[in-house]
């Protein structure tokens, strides 16, 4: 299954402790790297509404969600959009 | 012989645990503790791979703690094995993970914003007995009050009686957080947990036949749909009365002791309460309430060069970490606006606290409501005890005047 709307993902990496619950919930857009913490590895690979729990479910508040074509912030910190 | 003491226990060390483990990391960052019977990691960079890694380590404490019973014990402390071996707390993967997926969705951080609104008003309630008192003993009358009431709302269960609560969590706590000071710590224990299950089986009853918007009966869906056993549900129930306010308690009360030590600061959160959130991450990194936590070895590891192996236990001494000037500049001193903050007060990994955002935003809001209405309070006592407790850093009581 795949998203329509475009997605630019990103995990806060200071804030990120591997708790593996983004995993859990989008398995084919997030994975563990060699550090234990997550990475994006494909952000089209699941639909919007994945996407958005898995990074509503980070107890840390370390994943943003924007639209990558406005920018618009769908899910996160404000302050810690790009 | 070491240089540093190996009696985890030992007065000094319950005082001031800090140093203790600040001699420890310089002597040797992965000891072994021959008395204790495990290592003890001291090195930030060392605790969080371990944390980071439940394939190497084993949370299943439990199943460890059984073994070194005698049959006739493990009969007679069955009402304990029966609850804990339940507790997401002891499982490994992929129990841990069913249960995490299950009990995420009331604690994102998002979750737990709105109860803040309830939160400031219990606060504020409670405050407002205080204030005119010019005295109270802060662990009684205002830590563990905030954290209890909290957690019964959130659970759907307001009305339950928070002395007989508390009398059984005091009881169950003997036993986790290692009050070595008590012989019968395990018969303790058991009263409390037997207590407790009996307690609150009839309040889950009354959520599956009456279900409302809340936690309790979010457990019972889940149990209905297959995802939790019937044993989890009541389990996890005991798990979060007990783990939901024991912690915040100790967190709220060696916070304000860390801040009446240091009046200037208090009076700097009074002035810039937007400090709130990054003091309450200082507060946890400074003088959190859980000392250490245990794993065991799944299989060898190299840890800090040295090799563990399958089967030894392992102390994740997170204060440590959590003052490794490797990590943090300065780590002994208080600075409230230390940012990044990447301590371990809650812990790593697949096990970080679940109760985290519940317990910052409980711990922000009672730390608001103390410097905006008291003046800097005294400590009103010589002398300040603590439990004798390897894991959990708690004040038997913080007497103060105002
Ligand atoms: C300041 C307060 C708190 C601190 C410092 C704290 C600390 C911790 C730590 C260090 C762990 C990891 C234990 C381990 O891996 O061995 C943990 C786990 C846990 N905490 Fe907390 N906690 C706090 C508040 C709470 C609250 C308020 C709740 C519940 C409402 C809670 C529920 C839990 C649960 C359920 C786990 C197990 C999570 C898992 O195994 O996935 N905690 N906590
Ligand atoms: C939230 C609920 C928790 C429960 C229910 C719990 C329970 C227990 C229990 C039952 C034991 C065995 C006691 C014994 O050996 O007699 C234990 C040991 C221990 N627990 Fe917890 N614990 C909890 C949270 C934590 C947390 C948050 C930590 C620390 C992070 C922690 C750390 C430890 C440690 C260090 C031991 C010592 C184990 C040993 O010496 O083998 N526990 N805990
Ligand atoms: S949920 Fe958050 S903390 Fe957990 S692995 Fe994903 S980004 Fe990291």
């Amino acid at each position: 299954m795949s998203t329509s709307q475009r997605l630019r993902i990103t995990v806060d990496l200071n804030k990120c402790v591997g708790s593996t619950i983004c995993v859990q919930l989008s398995p084919s857009v997030f994975a563990l790297n060699d550090q234990r913490q997550s990475s994006v590895v494909d952000p089209t690979n699941d639909t919007a509404a994945n996407i958005l729990e898995a990074a509503e479910g980070c107890p840390l508040a370390a994943i943003v969600v924007q639209d990558a074509e406005t920018g618009q912030v769908l899910f996160g910190a404000k302050d810690a959009a790009v | 012989m070491p240089l540093v003491t190996d009696d985890l226990m030992a007065p000094d060390v319950m005082t001031d645990p800090h140093s203790y483990y600040r001699q420890m990391r310089e002597l040797d960052p992965v000891f072994f503790n021959e008395r204790w019977g495990g290592w003890m990691l001291t090195g930030y960079d060392d605790v969080v791979q371990v944390l980071r890694d439940p394939d190497g380590f084993s949370s299943d404490r439990m199943r460890f703690l059984a073994r070194e019973l005698s049959e006739a014990d493990r009969q007679r402390f069955a009402p304990i094995f029966d609850v804990l071996s339940q507790w997401i707390v002891f499982r490994d993967p992929p129990d841990h993970t069913r249960l995490r997926i299950v009990l995420n969705k009331a604690f994102t951080p998002k979750a737990v914003e709105r109860y803040r609104p309830r939160v400031r008003a219990i606060v504020g309630d409670l405050l407002g007995e205080i204030e005119g008192k010019g005295r109270m003993d802060v662990v009684r009358d205002f830590a563990y009050l905030v954290p209890l009431t909290v957690i019964l709302g959130l659970m759907g269960a307001p009305d339950l009686d928070r002395d007989l609560i508390k009398q059984w969590s005091e009881q169950l706590g003997v036993f986790f957080f290692l009050r070595a000071d008590e012989p019968r710590r395990r018969e303790i224990a058991c009263e409390g947990v037997t207590s407790l299950v009996e307690y609150l089986t009839p309040i889950v009853e009354e959520k599956r036949a009456h279900p409302a918007d809340d936690l309790l009966t979010a457990l019972v869906a889940a149990q209905e749909r297959g995802e939790l056993s019937e044993q989890e549900v009541i389990a996890t129930c005991v798990l979060l009365v007990f783990g939901g306010h024991e912690t915040t308690m100790n967190l709220i009360a060696n916070g304000t002791l860390a801040l009446l030590r240091h009046p200037d600061h208090w009076e700097r959160l009074k002035q810039q309460p937007a400090l709130i959130e990054s003091a309450v991450e200082e507060l946890l990194r400074y003088d959190g309430p859980v000392k250490a936590t245990v794993r065991w070895v799944k299989h060898d590891v190299t840890v800090g060069g040295k090799t563990l192996r399958d089967g030894d236990r392992a102390l994740v001494v997170l204060s440590a970490a959590n003052r490794d000037p490797q990590q943090f500049t300065d780590p002994d001193r208080l600075e409230l606006t230390r940012s990044p903050n990447p301590h371990v007060a809650f812990a790593h990994g697949i096990h970080v606290c679940l109760g985290a955002s519940l317990a910052r935003m409980e711990a922000q809001e009672a730390f608001l409501g103390l410097t905006q209405r008291l003046p800097v309070p005294v400590v009103a006592t010589d002398e300040l005890e603590y439990h004798p407790a390897v894991v959990s850093r708690a004040l038997k009581a913080l007497p103060v005047e105002f």
